[in-house]
């Protein structure tokens, strides 16, 4: 598989405390394709965050405990980098673009100094060198008058400005892939839709591999390629964007889908999914989603379903998927 | 930092002296006896009369013989010529020039234990913040927990009786000669070192402490905010993070504990001082208040608040060149 950027398989992180075993992932595999933007889609609390710090190594040990069979970017098996290796790695090859940038941004540093720091790092340059390029960096993501704004604190910027200094850092090194953490989550619907593109264009025109972690699905269905929709640790449903939005099989996809408000919702009240995802200490026995699930049978509350590839790559875990075209008939149990 | 903020905290501070100055000068004059009686007790073989007129000769010759607020004038037109008056003591010392000499042994004190509270705190709050859950953060937390219950003159006490007077290290109480014959020689400054090593002692354990926990406390909160995880998601080293990015945050809170230390310097040690016979601010205002020395202990009040009014001033501006998020309060 040459033309992959990442390649995942089988993480696990756990937080091991003195209640039991917090199980944050569980064994999740997946695959971001050059160029291309992969989503993760999930409530909060399922582990996306999680998944994202433990691709870059970040999440610290303890208390976490991370095991991954393979976590090969672009050709090289990261799985048993040190840290030291990995501060080659973070911020040349993967960068992380985080959620909240008041708080992502250090408050006692110009925003120019925090950019420059990206290329003092990785490009070799002197100060003046970086600070050169951090104006550059921050006209590319359309920060006016970077040059006055490079000089300027977290706290003088209005919070899309800083979600651009953000974007702006993590693409200063053209890293290989970037990892957006729930980008536009803090921001209005106004200017997500503004930081949105910024992104989505940098991304397209850098061929940069994008793993966007979001529990927003509008926010997918535009960025997209292929979403990964996870619960409670696990991926429960794989589709191409289009096939996700036109035929969700799993009956989590279809809640969440659901939960999305509509005009015609005038109409009929949107669905909503009962309860909340189950605390990560105690998970339910079976399919972890049953207990919310109408469509759930006593097998479901007694077996995990595995995760089943159909013929068309969708990959779904659940024993009554539902809008199920003929011609995608499950390829292996 | 902006001009505009510079000068209104200047201006505030000035309207701070103002008020100290002021109750200054009226807390001494509420209900205490009559200087001139508490001077010159009335003798057995004196009429009453003679005593009046005695009474009447001190009043003058001290500013008393006017109204309260005419002495209020008095008093404020004489500060502006930096005069403190001159104290009640025999030989009528002027109270500036005591100050004078009793300042320089405070800070002796004083500003050992600052430094030694600063440099050795500081460093272990950081060790306990960086080894946190183990044994040495438990260690600095039961520390806290029985140096809040162990006040320093308690210290002190224990400090002066077993190595002071039982083991006799170092000497128990100071010999006020010491102060007095003091001629800067090196068997003067050795014997300066000697006398100081306990009460310094017993003044820093409790600040060294105070120290380390907020320190640790400070690290701690700083090495979980957001930031830090995006300055190591840009590759920086551990040491980088923990220098540029760690550090400077977690500066902050102590920078103002330090500036609260500062101005405690002066009057800080009164007990302490007393317990071990330091001839010193604190003791001079002892003496002051159980002598009802007026001028002498405004003078000494209104040093000591003066002395911390310019201390929080310049912690304040300090803390607005490390935190710029400080001033914006003002100009919007």
């Amino acid at each position: 598989m040459k033309d992959l950027m990442l390649k995942v398989r089988n993480l696990k992180v756990i937080f091991p405390n003195q209640m039991g075993v917090l199980k944050a992932v569980e064994g999740i595999d997946f695959d971001i394709p050059k160029g291309k933007c992969v989503a993760i889609v999930g409530e909060s609390g399922c582990g996306k965050s999680v998944t994202s710090l433990a691709v870059m190594k970040l999440l610290n040990s303890p208390p976490a405990m991370v095991r991954v069979d393979e976590l090969v970017l672009d050709g090289a098996d990261l799985k048993d980098y040190t840290d030291q290796m990995m501060q080659e790695v973070r911020g040349k090859q993967i960068s992380m673009i985080f959620q909240d940038a008041m708080t992502a941004l250090n408050p006692v540093m110009t925003i120019g100094k925090q950019i420059d720091e990206v290329f003092i790092r990785h490009g070799k340059m002197d100060k003046g060198e970086a600070r050169i390029a951090t104006i550059k960096a921050l006209e590319l993501v359309g920060v006016p008058e970077p040059k006055s704004r490079a000089n300027q604190f977290p706290h003088q910027l209005s919070g899309g400005m800083r979600q651009r200094v953000l974007i702006a850092m993590a693409f200063a090194c053209m890293p290989k892939l970037i990892i957006a953490d729930e980008p536009t989550t803090a921001l209005d619907v106004t200017i997500q839709a503004q930081v949105l593109d910024v992104l989505s264009d940098m991304q397209k025109k850098h061929e940069v591999s994008l793993l966007l972690i979001t529990h927003d699905l509008s926010v997918v269905a535009n960025m997209a390629d292929t979403i990964y929709v996870m619960y409670s640790g696990k991926i429960v449903e794989k589709a191409k964007v289009r096939e996700l939005f036109l035929h969700p099989h799993h009956p989590y996809t279809i809640g969440l889908l659901g939960s999305i408000p509509k005009l015609s919702d005038e109409v009929h009240k949107f669905v909503q999914i009962p309860d909340a995802v189950p605390h990560p200490m105690f998970k339910p026995t079976g399919c972890y989603f049953h207990p919310r699930c109408s469509h759930s049978t006593l097998k479901c509350s007694q077996v995990m379903p595995p995760l089943k590839t159909l013929l068309n790559g969708r990959e779904i875990r659940c024993f009554h998927p539902q809008n199920v075209v003929d011609f995608e008939e499950v390829a292996h149990e | 930092m902006q001009k505009g903020y510079v000068f209104k905290r200047i201006l505030y501070a000035i309207f701070i002296f103002f008020i100290v100055m002021t109750l200054n000068f009226f807390i001494p004059r509420i209900g205490v006896t009559d200087p001139a009686e508490r001077y010159y007790p009335p003798q057995g073989n004196m009429s009453e009369i003679e005593y009046d007129i005695i009474k009447q000769v001190t009043r003058e010759q001290y500013g008393f013989d006017v109204s309260t607020f005419q002495q209020y004038l008095n008093y404020v037109e004489k500060l502006s010529r930096f005069d403190l008056g001159t104290s009640f003591k025999s030989g009528s010392p002027k109270v500036s020039d005591l100050i004078a000499q009793r300042l320089p042994w405070t800070l002796v004190l004083s500003v050992t234990n600052l430094i030694i509270c600063l440099s050795i705190g500081i460093s272990l709050g950081s060790i306990a913040a960086w080894k946190r859950g183990r044994w040495q953060d438990t260690a600095l937390l039961n520390a806290s927990t029985i140096s809040t219950a162990l006040p320093g003159f308690f210290i002190a006490l224990i400090l002066s009786f077993y190595l002071g007077f039982e083991l006799e290290l170092f000497p128990a109480y100071t010999n006020p000669n010491m102060i007095s014959q003091f001629d800067w020689s090196f068997e003067a400054i050795k014997v300066v070192i000697a006398n100081a090593a306990l009460p310094i002692i017993s003044m820093s354990i409790g600040g060294i402490i105070s120290y380390a926990q907020g320190t640790r406390n400070s690290v701690i909160a700083v090495t979980n905010e957001d930031f830090i995880l995006t300055a190591r998601s840009k590759g920086l080293s551990q040491r980088q993070v923990l220098y540029k990015h760690t550090l400077r945050n977690a500066m902050l809170p102590i920078v103002t504990s330090i500036g609260m230390s500062i101005s405690g310097l002066i009057g800080g040690a009164v007990i302490i001082e007393q317990i071990f016979n330091w001839n010193g601010m604190g003791t001079l205002f002892l003496e002051a208040n159980s002598t009802n020395d007026y001028p002498l202990m405004m003078g000494v009040m209104l040093f000591m608040s003066s002395f911390a009014i310019v201390a929080n001033l310049v912690t304040e501006l300090c803390y607005s060149l490390l935190d710029p998020r400080v001033t914006v309060g003002e100009r919007r």
